[in-house]
């Protein structure tokens, strides 16, 4: 051990004297992250790294208030829709100019809506966009004059606004993607408050202010994204003031970092849910008793303060009470071991399979932002069902192979989730338990669920224009299918993120885009 | 002479081809679908198919490793990467090799003289304290996993910068990807120095391996050496004692000491992605543990490629030098 020291110290000799600042001065905000974007195209992108700077390179039509998920005028100043609900009209924002100085017109908007929904349209390089399935409603989006646009729908649709403040719903700059060809993506051109400066994969994406933004020009000169894996890492760069801001960090780290001075923390309730699949298919799992049972078994409460710190709440409903048509009423299985174990036995007399029950339990390598501890989580379920008499056998695969076994099946038992796209409960609902989505390839209804009822109600819900009644619908399905139980939910997540106190202005969206528009430091020079 | 290198040259070329197949259908074998890794829980069912086709990834095996040897022998073309559109894996390799083969370099700068220098005193005094204290340091290098010495490190030395080549905002495009020595042609001299400043701490936890491993070969080579006749016989004629250890004995110690210098090299491009990762190095490694886990075809195969090439090209260089160290090698090779 003493040679150890001494060899500890025999080499930090040189290197400790030394001092050297590498922080940049001025108005500069550096946002550490967890790993790079993969591409600038809105159109294309899809990882939260790459969505994180689209949502400020870029605008949209309507998009999100500051503070809420109210949707409010952007690059669109008002807009109507028809009787019918067939044809909405948008009227587009004077004087707005992309980074490129080419004029905000209804050309922009119809070449940004063509390139998402058009197969094999001139000006895509990269196949097809994967939010498109988002923006299938829509027939045909035309220019009525320079200002006006007119989107034409093959149904009515209660989510389009919602959809079109999403960020692949970014209008891009028809001379920049035609310029650029198939490397806008490392070159991206919007009317966002910041644009493009320069990329260095894995290094660094600087960001500037756009002096003529529409809104005025952001207070923080440059946006540097810097991507650090290690969290650690990152933990250690803000402490030392390299970093100032940071997300996605592991509970434990926000925690500590919570106690250091000059940290300040932001929550939000996440819009998302963590949940246990239950391969339907699968007897006796078709068996609604023994999926009670499973419910009955798991204290959330516990698992809550087991894996996710104290830092999320139980889940009885797959949409989260942040969001509209939450169903409120609805009251969670209580944890009851001895009726777990009586709804079990029954079923097991009844279904005739035996007792134990061997069941395998899936679970994904590496933890997402609604299951923050996924290992910790499966065995804290293997425990809760060891005790009613199921043998949970869990099963690790790594992120990238994981969501294609569950699409196609393969487990009993397995923990999913998800994070709204669009902050609809359309998209917690039908994209996760609709029978439209049972497929091997990619589907989301992981647990093959198939209620007739149920499709009917969220296929009537998506073409409904009347809010009240499009959410008594949500409400009558989420009852249906807590009946059912062909999930577990079992937590939504709160979303932390972590900078240093000198940052102002700059406040967590429910929606969790990371929008920095307002940020600026407060001792920044004037 | 020719002959031998030649065929060593020929070898390493087989070498390299062996190596892209494996790689080619090892990579093919994973078992996620990379169009469906790339749309996630977003999948659109039957657009899939249609994508897979459009990338010929719904051909036989044998077809699609045809075209891309043609790609690749013939036009020079690694293909693009699936999962950052718009990323051509040639010109992305060309920025990354350079940082891995610039952190390479600088940890040799370490762990070569120091492994040696270790070596040798471990040998002069055997048993005694200078001994212990390199053997047990050698150890413990060899021991210490990267990431968690390279966390220490970060913790220890706090003014030194937490990963990165320049700091941050530094705007500075290199053309070449050697920071080094092209900020210095380019007139930067401060950026250089933050440059070499960055390294010091990546390079650092990179080296103890290869330092600790050259420690160890040098030391029990040497005491091979000591103990032979022809250093008696030096020291009998009135040699100095450091002039018979560095002119009689070491130079005869040393051909183990370039053999697993030279692995070492190979090694190094390996450890590279541990500690790339930790000082978010924007290295080949970094760049291919995230295409692995996506299953990114192009860029394993391309970063495969030129790893391959790397390893290749080391061991034929060292053979050169084996030849000229000890020309009884390529004798021994011919006539064998």
């Amino acid at each position: 051990m003493r040679t150890t020291l001494l060899c500890l110290a025999l080499l930090a000799a040189p290197l400790m004297g030394c001092g050297g600042k590498s922080t940049p001065a001025g108005n500069t905000l550096i946002y550490g992250r967890g790993g790079d974007a993969r591409t600038l195209d809105p159109v294309h992108a899809q990882v939260g790294e790459s969505v994180k700077v689209v949502v400020n390179l870029y605008d949209t039509l309507v998009t999100y208030h500051d503070e809420t998920l109210d949707l409010v005028p952007s690059l669109a100043e008002k807009w109507e829709m028809s009787e019918d609900g067939l044809t909405w009209t948008f009227h587009l924002r004077k004087g707005v100019k992309f980074h490129d100085g080419t004029p905000l017109n209804s050309e922009a908007v119809v070449f940004t809506f063509e390139r998402l929904l058009e197969d094999d349209h001139p000006y895509v390089f990269h196949g097809t966009p994967p939010y498109r399935p988002d923006f299938q409603m829509i027939q045909k989006v035309e220019g009525v004059d320079a200002q006006t646009v007119k989107f034409h729908l093959k149904t009515p649709s209660a989510v389009l606004l919602k959809n079109l403040a999403m960020f692949s719903a970014s209008i891009v700059s028809p001379t920049g993607v035609k310029k650029h060809g198939d490397q806008f993506g490392n070159h991206p051109v919007g009317t966002g408050p910041f644009q493009f400066k320069s990329w260095t994969r894995q290094a660094e994406l600087v960001l500037v202010a756009n002096d003529e933004h529409w809104r005025g020009r952001p207070p923080m000169d440059r946006v540097i994204f810097v991507p650090v894996e290690k969290s650690a890492v990152r933990v250690e760069q803000l402490k030392r003031g390299q970093i100032h801001i940071a997300d996605n960090l592991p509970p434990a780290e926000v925690d500590t970092l919570a106690k250091v001075e000059g940290m300040g923390i932001q929550k939000q309730n996440g819009m998302n849910v963590g949940y246990l699949t239950m391969q339907l298919e699968k007897p006796p799992l078709n068996i609604p008793e023994v999926r009670w049972a499973i419910g009955h078994a798991i204290d959330k409460q516990r698992l809550v303060e087991v894996a996710y710190a104290g830092h999320a709440i139980p889940a009885v409903t797959m949409v989260p009470p942040t969001m509209w048509a939450h169903h409120e009423g609805l009251v969670d299985r209580e944890h009851d071991i001895a009726k777990a174990k009586e709804l079990l036995q029954s079923a097991a007399k009844d279904g005739g399979f035996e007792l134990p029950l061997k069941l395998k339990l899936f679970v994904m390598g590496s933890p997402r932002p609604y299951m923050q501890s996924p290992q910790q989580t499966a065995l804290f379920i293997k425990d809760s069902l060891g005790e009613i008499g199921i043998e949970a056998d869990v099963v690790s695969y790594d992120i990238g192979e994981y969501f294609q076994r569950l699409s196609r099946g393969e487990h009993d038992l397995g923990l999913s989730g998800w994070t709204t796209d669009n902050a609809d409960p359309d998209n917690m609902l039908y994209s996760l338990l609709d029978s439209d989505n049972i497929s091997d390839d990619g589907g989301n209804n992981l647990s093959r669920y198939d209620n007739p009822q149920v499709h009917e109600l969220l296929l009537g819900a998506q073409q409904e224009s009347d809010e009240e009644k499009r959410k008594q619908m949500y409400l009558d399905a989420q009852e249906m299918i807590f009946t059912d139980a062909p999930t577990i939910p079992l937590v939504h997540t709160d979303v932390r993120i972590v900078h240093t106190t000198r940052l102002k202005g700059y406040k967590l969206h429910p929606s969790d885009l990371k929008r920095l528009r307002l940020a600026y430091f407060e001792d920044a020079p004037k | 002479m020719i002959r031998f290198l030649a065929a060593r040259v020929a070898q390493a070329l087989a070498t390299m081809l062996v190596a892209v197949v494996l790689v080619f259908f090892a990579v093919r074998l994973l078992p996620n679908n990379p169009v469906l890794s790339r749309f996630g829980q977003h999948a659109v069912p039957d657009r899939v198919e249609a994508e897979m086709a459009k990338r010929g990834w719904d051909r036989p095996a044998w077809e699609q490793l045809l075209n891309y040897l043609g790609d690749v022998f013939l036009r020079g073309d690694l293909g693009e990467s699936f999962f950052r559109p718009g990323e051509n894996v040639t010109t992305e390799l060309l920025n990354k090799v350079p940082a891995t083969i610039e952190l390479t370099i600088a940890a040799l700068v370490l762990a070569i003289p120091l492994g040696i220098v270790a070596g040798v005193i471990g040998a002069v005094w055997r048993g005694r304290f200078p001994d212990v204290f390199f053997t047990t340091s050698a150890l413990l290098g060899v021991s210490i996993p990267v990431f968690f010495l390279g966390i220490c490190l970060l913790r220890v030395f706090t003014n030194m910068p937490t990963g990165f080549r320049l700091p941050f905002g530094a705007d500075f495009q290199p053309v070449t990807g050697f920071l080094v020595p092209e900020t210095l042609l380019r007139g930067r001299t401060d950026l250089c120095v933050q440059a070499l400043w960055h390294l010091c701490l990546p390079a650092l936890a990179l080296s103890t391996i290869p330092m600790a491993v050259i420690a160890r070969i040098t030391r029990s080579s040497m005491l091979e050496v000591l103990s032979a006749d022809y250093v008696r016989t030096a020291r009998a004629k009135g040699g100095g004692r450091w002039r018979v250890i560095w002119r009689h004995a070491f130079p005869n110690a040393a051909v183990p000491v370039v053999n697993i210098a030279g692995f070492q090299v190979g090694m190094l491009l390996t450890g590279a992605v541990l500690t790339e990762t930790v000082f978010s190095w924007p290295g080949m490694g970094r760049y291919l543990v995230e295409a692995v886990k996506d299953a990114d075809y192009a860029v394993v195969q391309g970063g495969a490629l030129v790893i391959a090439a790397v390893f290749v090209s080391t061991n034929l260089i060292l053979d050169g030098v084996y030849v000229w160290l000890d020309p009884r090698t390529s004798q021994m090779e011919s006539t064998s």
